[in-house]
């Protein structure tokens, strides 16, 4: 257990009783994950990997049947060690009559935030979530991409070191999920540690620097998404205005050194940035 | 240690403000507090009737009904509710992830609701108050003039049962914490907390025969007194009648003695829940 590390989790196992026989359920096999501080981690997997269970027994909402966990270097679940983590939990859902900004005032006085400091810590929240001015309607008038990003707001008030986000572009528009990306980034820039649940694979490439996937409770890979994701073995060369007869001339060429070119086709920008290209932004931006 | 207690204590006040806003923002809460208001006030109707003597009796004792049957009621339901509420809705979810303890979530909802409950106490109190107050004065001018013994009356004795409504109301809510906290379901709590609430107030009976060991059997001796030490004595806090109309009746230190062993059951109440909710995955 290294105290480089924001979460160490060694050997964790979670079963669940389900039925009234009492039958077990391994949600969670064995687990070792280290994640280093300062970096972007995503946990992928299918529906139902233990994904979201991993994260609750890291924060200590729900007891592991074995396994060792520590946040910061604290014992998960201690005092110390929340007053140091935000979390997002999945598909989030809050006290509906409160205001926006109700909700992450009264996060940020659960959270130990100085009365000092309380205005500025909540409006610094919004305004990163872009949330200002949607804050003062009262959250059961919410649209799915504002309770995610009200949810980021209130994780993130008590500007703590470690974020822990569940899901956190589920049903965003892209424009407002790639607003997402941007705040994870700039919580990485300023030195946090954010870990993150996604099922869009393009944008955990694109947001995360290590990634670890999960299948029925296990880990199967974990590692530098740019080392994990690299074919040293080949190569993509982009070309415009290419005539056949160039073509047939780079051809010739690579063969002479001893290349083979085994492919040659049209490079598609992704749908991602058409739709982002095409549209301006979601109305409750 | 009051130093170190401070922040603790600062985040059981501010889910408790969360609570009592959540619950009186409930229809329920309106709801049941104008049916007491129109059970209070429709005793008006019985002057016209004629009842002589009995009637201050008559309005007070309507009135305390109203009050204890519609005050458990709201005890029951709105503190399984509100728990369950905040577990299904998985609000509780964001909150336990913030440096608050289970402890002080549960005495945070505790607190919201034991002061939702006084302020239902209070307003139905003041309005009984207020209702037997004018009539006393009236019945008062009346018997001056017949020359027969005016009745007797304590408005004082009407806030005293205020306030052991409201503490007996404390006890309802720790104990239907306490239930809710090992329930799967909400139906499940209300219907265990409404059969507690009435064997709470039948505790009573068990005592007096626990008083008579010859007509019992081991077993049941043994099986009434484990369920006398369970659950508190709910009877003792319905003295309203007495205190307000005949306060000579009262047994000195009946007040201070249900307070006393109410507050007992409150704190053991309390104390359990929160062991049972370290334990429940939310
Ligand atoms: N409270 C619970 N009781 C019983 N089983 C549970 C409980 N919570 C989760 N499970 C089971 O544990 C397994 C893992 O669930 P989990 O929510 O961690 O999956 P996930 O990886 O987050 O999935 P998704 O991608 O759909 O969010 C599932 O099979 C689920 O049914
Ligand atoms: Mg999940």
């Amino acid at each position: 257990m290294s105290a480089n590390s924001a979460i160490s989790v060694q050997g964790l196992t979670k079963d669940f009783r389900v039925g009234i026989r009492g039958l077990k359920l391994r949600a969670v096999d064995n687990l070792c994950l280290e994640i280093p501080r300062g970096q972007v981690f995503g946990l992928l997997g299918p529906n139902g990997c233990g994904k979201s269970t991993t994260l609750k027994i890291i924060l200590g909402l729900v007891a592991p049947t074995s396994g060792k966990i520590s946040i910061l270097g604290y014992p998960s679940a201690t005092s110390s060690a929340r007053q140091r983590t935000g979390f997002l939990p999945e598909a989030p859902y809050f006290h509906k009559f409160l205001t926006g900004r109700e909700l992450v005032r009264y996060c940020a006085r659960l959270s130990g935030v100085a009365p000092s400091q309380l205005d500025s810590a909540v409006e610094e929240a919004l305004a990163l979530a872009s949330m200002s001015e949607a804050g003062n309607r009262t959250i059961a008038t919410y649209s799915k991409g504002m309770l995610q990003r009200i949810g980021f707001a209130q994780a993130i008030v008590h500007d703590p070191e470690l974020v822990i986000l569940d899901e956190p572009t589920a049903g965003v528009d892209p424009v407002g999920s790639a607003a997402i990306g941007k705040m994870i980034h700039s919580m990485r820039d300023k030195g946090k540690t954010v870990v993150l649940c996604s099922h869009l694979l393009g944008q955990v490439e694109q947001v995360c620097d290590r990634i670890a996937i999960m299948d029925r409770g296990r880990l199967v890979l974990e590692g530098r998404v740019d080392e994990v994701l690299a074919r040293r073995d080949k190569h993509v060369i982009t070309v415009e205005h290419l005539t056949p007869a160039a073509q047939a001339a780079a051809e010739a060429a690579l063969q002479a050194q001893g290349a083979h070119v085994t492919s040659i086709t049209h490079p598609r920008r992704s749908l991602e940035d058409l739709f982002r290209e095409l549209v301006t932004g979601s109305r409750d931006a | 240690m009051l130093k170190s207690m401070k922040p603790s204590l600062l985040r059981i006040f501010w889910l408790a403000r969360l609570t009592f806003l959540e619950a009186v923002r409930q229809r329920f809460f309106a709801f049941l507090i104008v049916l007491g208001a129109a059970m209070v006030l429709s005793s008006f109707a019985f002057r016209f009737l004629d009842f002589g003597h009995g009637e201050l009796k008559f309005i007070a004792d309507f009135g305390f009904g109203g009050l204890f049957f519609f005050g458990s009621i709201l005890a029951l339901v709105m503190t399984a509710q509100l728990l369950f509420a905040e577990i299904d809705n998985r609000t509780a979810l964001t909150l336990l992830a913030k440096p608050v303890s289970r402890t002080e979530f549960l005495l945070g909802k505790f607190a919201g609701i034991w002061i939702v409950l006084g302020l239902f106490v209070f307003v139905l109190s003041t309005l009984l108050g207020v209702m037997l107050w004018g009539r006393w004065q009236e019945l008062v001018i009346l018997a001056e003039q017949t020359a027969k013994v005016a009745p007797q009356f304590s408005l004082e004795g009407v806030f005293s049962h205020a306030l052991l409504q409201w503490f007996r109301l404390g006890v309802v809510t720790s104990m239907v914490l306490l239930i809710s906290t090992i329930a799967r379901t909400f139906l499940f709590a209300v219907v265990v907390g409404a059969m507690t609430i009435v064997a709470g107030q039948l505790q009573w009976l068990a005592q007096e025969a626990l008083f008579k060991p010859a007509e019992l059997n081991p077993f049941s001796h043994a099986l009434l007194w484990l369920a006398s030490r369970l659950l508190p004595n709910l009877q003792q806090f319905n003295i309203g009648d007495a205190l307000a109309l005949d306060p000579s009746a009262v047994a000195t230190g009946a007040v201070s003695a249900a307070i006393l062993s109410g507050g007992f059951y409150l704190i053991a109440y309390l104390f359990l829940a929160s062991l049972t909710f370290q334990r429940r995955e939310i």
